[in-house]
């Protein structure tokens, strides 16, 4: 398109992963000018969420870096450390026959019917397919849900919550028994079990208590400590607390406070979702951004930046060098020679389409499942997403597997498909499902990187996905970066309703004011009728937990 | 009584340029702001209309720039009832660029969506697209046709009521859940997602 930028900006942000949105929409909402562009023809890096053709087809990674600076006098932008690696695609239907013949028939209806997918039935609902690179969920009282509801960016999403948290053990999917009345509803636990477990989870709150005489020992340590059975130290150290057992004390209770914390205010588990993928959250940042004066542009072909002394100075685009006071730019974009550490930690994906859930049931659309250390391998946290999710067409379900890297992604989830799923389709069991698609990488975990001191300090870089569940580590780093370039101006004050805007004539702005009041409660009780389906339906359920909850913590005292 | 039995969200879309913004503000607000730029901090406009004896509340959203270099967020289209496709009739370009739009529509919005494609700008003496070139477009990919002036006010009324009439018939035939103000018991100053009315007894 031909349309020119202006010359000068506050602010770049090169890339359009969560960290720089937030940084965005943070700097157009104190009035500063950002240009914020990418280099793909879509949002969110290596946060974005992808159709089926589109990530099969996707190289995530640049093509092409630095080599001619000295001719332009330009620094390119990227380095080919922090891209996806050991990148596999393989569609794991056979096709047979039998299959081929039916494809005709079933092209006029929606679903083909059970063990009848093939890869064309499964592209050509490519679209309903929302792939998350990183998938994340939020915790109901987390930081991040919190400046999502501060700011008011939450009107920009819908969310989900994590209907189920399972634990596999006993070589077994059980359900973490996680609230009061789950506690109680747990067939596994005995009773003396279950006063003891109520007990922990109650006295967890006062952290400062148990940290003391346990600084160096590990949370697993604690908890034997307490006297708790294997059973529950298995489900609070791998369930509640997601540790391992070398995770610190300290750590393990900060963790099980979080999850504790965050119970009962959504749904029964801690945990929400943005309904059709993580990849709509870096989405809903870039939104306030623009509505508060931001420029968009994607799909950008970027030659380079110019640095004069020690200093940022501009973007040079396919036809026009932009000035800035500041660069954001995620560490995907950063020039190799800024990056000191010179060896990566990775984080082992695979994401898998399967024809039924792990564990069936009527209501269950977004599993949790964590699936403690086993003989060397990492602890793999596993997220299944059915199709009231908005990632994946009804009768498949979308499953994501996280852990940290030992090996390789195959080798470090091996053990756990091969006790969830069935491998191939031939070989169907009743129970297992089948994996009909299977995708691996390795992502590299950024958040720790070390730059270079010669960094200009007027650049600011945003680390990828880390492994934590959530965002809350990103919105510390967000923050942190947001109060060095603007140490005056706060960060992403609430966004008006609105209703609250008064815009147009003078004469106009007498009436506006009058119905202002009435008027934003109407907005809210909009945007709650949105939600009604997302949310309201588990309200009940919810509220029960609360005042059960609140009863022990009365009793404890 | 200020309620309302539908809430509808309209989103508009086209190329920059085209009179997005000034057929909102025309609606919403019934001013044409002339030479006016991307207004700050606006996301969305609110007008409840009335079709028979039911309020209906319109939440119209418009791209806010992002439409420049094609870099329109995905969720700006999910859970949109109606999608407004703007041209300029007296710029070919714009009408050039409509395949490019209805891919992306095609690509984010609901396939239920109600589009309706719209020819800007009919006060303009300078037209390059004639009426049935647009219509005949607009038929070809099962869209309602409507030509407007944001200026003069022509059609504009016309178009939004349209909409809301037909959306109204779409809620009623598909039962959509309608809204009851009786419900409402959360305190509203959180946001969407937060039902503070119960949580707050936690803190």
């Amino acid at each position: 398109m031909d349309y020119e930028f202006p010359k000068e900006f506050d602010l770049i942000v090169v890339g359009t992963g969560v960290v720089e949105s937030i940084l965005s929409a943070a700097a157009s909402r104190v009035g500063k000018r950002v240009l914020q562009i990418d280099e793909n023809d879509y949002y969110g890096g290596q946060w974005a969420s992808f159709s089926l053709e589109s990530i099969i087809k996707s190289k995530h990674h640049k093509k092409d870096y630095g080599g001619n600076e000295s001719e332009t006098n330009l620094l390119r932008f990227g380095n080919d450390l922090v891209s996806l690696k050991n990148i596999a695609h393989k569609f794991h239907m056979t096709s047979n026959n039998t299959l081929e013949e039916e494809t005709d028939k079933i092209e006029n209806e929606e679903q083909p019917k059970e063990n009848k997918w093939t890869e064309e039935n499964l592209l050509k609902l490519s679209r309903k397919f929302n792939i998350d690179l990183y998938p994340k969920l939020q915790y109901a009282r987390g930081d991040f849900v919190e400046l999502l509801i501060s700011s008011n960016i939450a009107r920009y999403c819908e969310y989900r919550s994590v209907s189920r948290i399972l634990i596999w053990f006993n070589n077994r999917l059980e359900s973490l028994p996680c609230s009061r009345s789950d506690v109680f509803a747990n067939t596994k636990v005995s009773v003396v079990e279950k006063r003891m477990l109520m007990k922990l989870l109650t006295s967890l709150n006062d952290k400062e208590k148990h940290v003391q005489n346990y600084e160096n020992k590990t949370f697993k340590e604690f908890l034997t400590d307490k006297k708790l059975t294997p059973n529950l130290i298995h489900y609070v150290l791998y369930g509640i607390s997601s540790s391992s057992d070398d995770t610190s004390c300290e750590d393990g209770i900060e963790k099980a406070r979080r999850f504790l914390n965050s119970l009962g205010r959504f749904g029964n588990t801690p945990f929400l979702f943005s309904l059709y993928g993580s990849g709509e959250i870096p989405q809903a940042f870039c939104r306030l951004s623009a509505v508060f004066g931001g420029t968009f542009a994607l799909g950008q072909q970027i030659q380079g930046f110019s640095i004069s002394d020690d200093k940022f100075k501009s973007v040079t685009l396919q036809s026009q060098t932009v000035e800035a006071e500041k660069l954001v730019l995620n560490i995907e974009n950063l020039p190799a020679r800024f990056i000191k550490s010179d060896k990566l930690e990775y984080i082992s994906r695979c994401i898998l389409i399967t024809d039924r859930s792990v564990l069936d049931s009527e209501k269950e659309h977004l599993s949790l499942i964590f699936y403690p250390p086993t003989d060397g391998k990492s602890f793999t946290t596993v997220i299944e997403m059915g199709f009231l999710t908005g990632t994946c067409p009804n009768n498949l379900y979308l499953v994501h597997l996280i852990a940290k890297q030992n090996t390789s992604p195959q080798e470090d989830f091996q053990h756990v498909i091969d006790k969830l799923f069935a491998s191939h389709v031939e070989e169907t069991s009743q129970e297992k499902p089948s994996i009909l698609w299977s995708y691996y990488f390795s992502m590299p975990e950024t958040n720790d990187i070390i730059l270079s001191d010669d960094l200009p300090n007027n650049i600011f870089v945003c680390p990828g996905p880390e492994i934590d569940l959530d965002y809350d580590t990103s919105v510390d780093k967000a923050k942190l970066l947001f109060e060095k370039m603007y140490p005056d101006l706060e960060f992403l004050p609430r966004a008006p309703d609105p209703e609250e805007i008064i815009i147009g004539d003078d004469n106009e702005e007498e009436e506006s004011t009058d119905i202002n009041e009435e008027d934003h409660d109407k907005v809210i009780n909009v945007e709650q009728e949105d939600k009604e389906n997302v949310i309201s339906a588990e309200q009940e359920d919810k509220v029960n937990v609360i005042s059960a909850e609140q009863e022990d913590k009365v009793d404890q005292q | 009584m200020d309620d309302y039995k539908f809430l509808f969200k309209v989103v508009l879309v086209g190329n920059a340029g085209v009179g997005k913004t000034c057929l909102v503000r025309r609606f919403t607000q019934g001013l044409f702001p002339p030479g006016q730029g991307a207004t700050i901090g606006v996301d969305f406009m609110i007008k409840t209309v009335e079709v028979g004896n039911e309020k209906v509340k319109l939440q119209i959203w418009d791209t806010a720039g992002q439409e420049r270099f094609r870099s329109i967020t995905q969720s700006y289209y999910r859970s949109a009832h109606a999608l407004i496709l703007v041209y300029d009739i007296s710029s070919q370009p714009t009408f050039d660029c409509l395949p490019d739009w209805l891919r992306e529509i095609e690509e984010y919005a609901s396939n239920k969506v109600l589009r309706i494609l719209v020819g800007n700008k009919i006060d303009r003496e300078d037209r390059e697209i004639p009426a049935d070139v647009g219509e005949e477009f607009a038929e070809r990919h099962n869209m309602y046709y409507l030509e407007t002036s944001a200026k003069e006010s022509d059609n504009v009324e016309k178009l939004f009521m349209q909409i809301a009439e037909d959306l109204m018939k779409q809620a009623r035939t598909r039962d959509l859940p309608r809204y009851d103000s009786n419900n409402q018991t959360l305190d509203g100053k959180t946001s969407t997602i937060s039902d503070s009315s119960c949580c707050s007894r936690l803190q």
